[in-house]
């Protein structure tokens, strides 16, 4: 333990990582899910939740035989729908990863925030199964407080008993985790609180797979992010939860510490609700801004974990604005996306890809981007192709961008006391 | 919550069944009209309330310039409301080249009838028949977006669902932007719409009030008679700024945000004496944070809507945080005639409450008639009454346990 006297309130004010909890198609909790990860395995597989047959694509990276049981008692399995339910275990792995007994945190300084784009989905089919079939009575009472977003923040609230304020569900479509991690960040570092469980979920549904596909935006067999034969995304469910806390608390308490956060960057393309800016400009302004927020130079960046879908427009356009920002850098900056391998989690998808940034600062060793298999000269950085590496990572950046033209950009470091 | 610089609300911009201008509200809710009428364009089958206050025949062509097609109905009310928050404030197409706008969005269902209908046509048509613009409306954040879109707001963009305070939230969010995020402008507030899907969400969890013949009768918020509320919808947005860039641009201020706070019990609020309390501190937290005590209030706006349960503990939560000044604080509760709008009722709450600094009289809350045994906001009541508002506090409680305190000032005070 340092004997350095720390400076209380610049360590109050400090904010880091001290717990990690997944749920997604490469395992439960975050050290099966950084080993599955690193050996590049692969989360995709048929989809089992409704018929594809309409559809014509039949892949995604669902989350199956999902052990809620394990985690979550049967009374609260019965009162959460799956994106609770799977925000709640995610965040009750989070609070054990950081070993934080939660009688001793203080409820009046404690939050929760979490990213989502369209919630509880799956109350949201079953109900118009049963509008459709001409029984509407079916439809339980229970539906006004298990549909709404603010369903997943309040369940999670009443599960851990943990705040008394600063309970919500924020969203910035497929950055809504790095937008909740975000608000959590300001929340301890103004001094409002000193300890949140943050991050994002999205459960599988017919609805978003079948808005991609009528997009002709999902590959058919594998996600090759930057690859010159990609053909786009595959959807996929999930979802991540991170205990920030103040720097002071996590001393006090003796806590691992992952990572510190050090800032981040929103912008919006104002452009197209579907497609990014053409020259990446609202992404490149999210990361610059993040940098600027972090007191960090973009040639200090050891790593970025790239939004990367798949999709030919959405890698090409993210790599004109990686080199906008890092100039000759951009060619020494490792990339990789992790949507290679458990596809793309919409809301869950920043939050999950944080918990991956934060353990690659605190392993020093990179996922790949799987499914390299022929360069594209428009994307032509280093993207760690199919094999985890060993790598000194002082800085990690974690980068996403949402319909509507929301961008986000998150930034990680190793934390120096 | 310290306030390091001063956050002040120069225009508004509204749609709702009472108009759709922050004057034409303010005049519906001072003459006493109801908003609420029979359903229009949704079928009431199965449902045991046909009433709601729509925005009735709303079409977006009357605000907005251009091809509509891309736009949900969501998406079309909160585009329009930051248009007309955009012309009263004096922002200018070239202003919002020159900067960048940021966009704090409240709302607790967001696109549900979209993503309802899109889900619906896929399944009974096909999926080859869905309309990619719908699944573009069909997030969360879409109608936030589309707005930025349509009016070159390219500054941080958010929207926040916390259910019936989301408004609240949302403009609590926009405040933050401006002190420590560096922004400049910001356009905060909430939206919701009727739909098939939020009517029969309350409908099915038996909140909405049982109407009479012509539904005049419903909401009576406080009212010992009241039996539940009547589901409005509304986008309203104001615009927030920091304050000395506002004087910069010799800008207009209709009222400044002085502080807020949240609260949540998270156990709901299943036990009355805890529920009254929470909400009693949170109320005391905002006033802490504007650094003002009980008795600079003036006026209260409270979310009272209909409820049986909700009126109750917010009326005694009010009593027990202003103890003895209860019997003389005036209090009113809007959703009496715009309904219970959701994600748009505390932004609808704060421009109603700029309405009552700007012109000395607090609307009644209408069909209020029977307080219930041992009532203590004395000055509830059908009518409207003078007040000299220096101070505002806006209200919001919302279903899960979560509650919400605003606090509003008059322009120029210290």
């Amino acid at each position: 333990m340092s004997t350095v006297q720390p400076s209380h309130s610049e360590y109050a004010r400090r904010v880091v990582v001290t717990g990690l909890g997944v749920v997604s198609s490469l395992g439960l909790g975050a050290h099966e899910f950084w080993d599955n990860l690193l050996a590049g395995q692969s989360g995709i597989s048929e989809v089992e939740l409704f018929d594809t047959s309409p559809y014509g694509i039949h892949l995604g990276g669902e989350v199956k035989n999902f052990p809620a049981a394990a985690v979550l008692s049967d009374q609260e399995i019965m009162r959460m729908g799956r994106a609770s339910q799977m925000a709640a275990t995610a965040g009750r792995m989070a609070l054990l990863d950081a070993g934080v007994d939660v009688a001793r945190v203080d409820p009046e300084r404690a939050g929760i925030c979490i990213g989502t784009t369209t919630g509880e989905q799956q109350e949201l089919d079953r109900f118009n199964d049963r509008h459709i079939s001409g029984k509407p009575d079916r439809v339980g009472r229970g539906f006004l407080s298990s549909y709404p977003c603010s369903a997943i923040a309040a369940n999670m609230a009443t599960a851990f008993q943990l705040a008394h304020r600063h309970v919500s569900v924020i969203s910035g479509a497929c950055a809504s985790g790095n937008f909740a991690i975000g608000r959590a960040y300001d929340l301890i570092r103004w001094g409002r609180a000193d300890l949140v469980l943050a991050g994002g979920t999205e459960p599988f549904s017919r609805v978003i797979f079948g808005g991609f596909v009528r997009l002709g935006s999902v590959a058919p067999i594998k996600c090759q992010p930057f690859d010159r034969n990609r053909k786009g995304l595959i959807p996929a469910e999930g979802a991540a939860a991170l205990v920030l806390e103040s720097l002071q608390s996590a001393l006090e308490r003796r806590s691992r510490i992952y990572a510190e956060v050090c800032g981040y960057g929103l912008s919006c393309d104002s452009h197209n609700m579907m497609a990014p800016h053409p020259e990446g400009v609202g992404a490149a302004k999210a990361m610059r801004l993040a940098l600027a927020h972090s007191g960090i130079r973009p040639e200090e960046v050891s790593y970025i974990s790239a939004h990367g879908t798949g999709t030919p427009s959405n890698d090409r356009i993210e790599t004109i604005a990686m080199k906008k920002v890092f100039g000759a850098n951009a060619y020494r900056i490792p990339v990789s996306s992790i949507k290679s391998m458990i596809g793309h989690t919409m809301g869950a998808a920043a939050a999950i890809e944080a918990v991956a940034c934060a353990l690659a600062v605190h392993n020093n060793r990179l996922p790949p981007t799987i499914n390299q298999e022929e360069a594209d000269p428009e994307c032509d950085l280093d993207y760690v192709p199919n094999r985890a590496r060993a790598h000194v990572v002082e800085v990690a950046m974690n980068n996403a961008n949402g319909f509507g033209g929301n961008n986000a950009s998150l930034i990680f470091r190793k934390c120096h006391i | 919550m310290s306030m390091p610089s001063r956050v002040v609300v120069t225009g508004a911009g509204l749609v709702s069944a009472l108009g759709d201008s922050p004057a034409a509200l303010y005049a519906a809710l001072c003459e006493g009209r109801s908003g609420v009428s029979p359903l229009e364009s949704i079928p009431a089958d199965g449902l045991n309330c046909s009433h709601a206050a729509q925005i009735r025949s709303f079409d977006g062509k009357r605000y907005l310039d251009g091809n509509l097609h891309p736009l949900s109905r969501f998406s079309q009310m909160v585009t329009a409301s930051a248009k007309l928050a955009l012309e009263s404030s004096g922002w200018t197409a070239q202003l919002t080249s020159a900067e960048e706008v940021c966009m704090s969005l409240g709302t607790m269902f967001g696109s549900v009838y979209t993503i309802a209908e899109l889900d619906r046509r896929a399944l009974t048509v096909g999926p080859s028949y869905v309309r990619p613009v719908d699944f573009a409306n069909s997030v969360l954040n879409a109608a936030a977006g589309q707005a930025a879109i349509w009016h070159n707001l390219r500054g941080a963009n958010s929207t926040v669902s916390t259910g019936l305070t989301s408004g609240l939230q949302a403009i609590a969010m926009g405040v933050d932007m401006i002190q420590h995020g560096g922004a400049r402008a910001v356009l905060a507030g909430g939206a919701d719409e009727v739909c098939f899907q939020s009517l029969y969400a309350f409908d099915r969890a038996s909140l909405l009030c049982a109407c009479d013949a012509d539904g005049l009768e419903c909401p009576t918020p406080f009212d010992r008679r009241r039996n539940g509320l009547i589901l409005g919808e509304a986008s309203a947005l104001l615009m927030l700024e920091d304050g000395d860039s506002a004087k910069g641009r010799s800008a207009a201020v209709l009222g400044e945000i002085r502080g807020f706070a949240s609260g949540y019990e998270y156990m709901g609020w299943k036990d009355r004496s805890k529920a009254i309390g929470v909400i009693a501190r949170t109320i005391l937290s905002a006033l802490d944070a504007a650094q003002i005590s009980p008795r600079d209030i003036d006026a209260v706006s409270a979310s009272a809507n209909g409820s049986k349960y909700l009126d109750d503990v917010e009326a005694w939560a009010i009593a027990a945080a202003f103890g003895d000044e209860a019997r003389t604080l005036p209090v009113t509760a809007i959703a009496s005639m715009t309904g219970e709008t959701l994600g748009a009722a505390g932004a609808l709450q704060t421009i109603t409450m700029l309405g009552v600094i700007g012109n000395g009289a607090l609307p009644g809350v209408r069909g209020f008639a029977h307080p219930p045994d041992g009532f203590p906001l004395a000055l509830v009541a059908a009518e409207g009454r003078p007040v000299k508002a220096d101070y505002c506090l806006i209200n919001s409680v919302g279903l899960d346990g979560d509650c919400f305190a605003l606090v509003l000032a008059r322009p120029g005070l210290d």
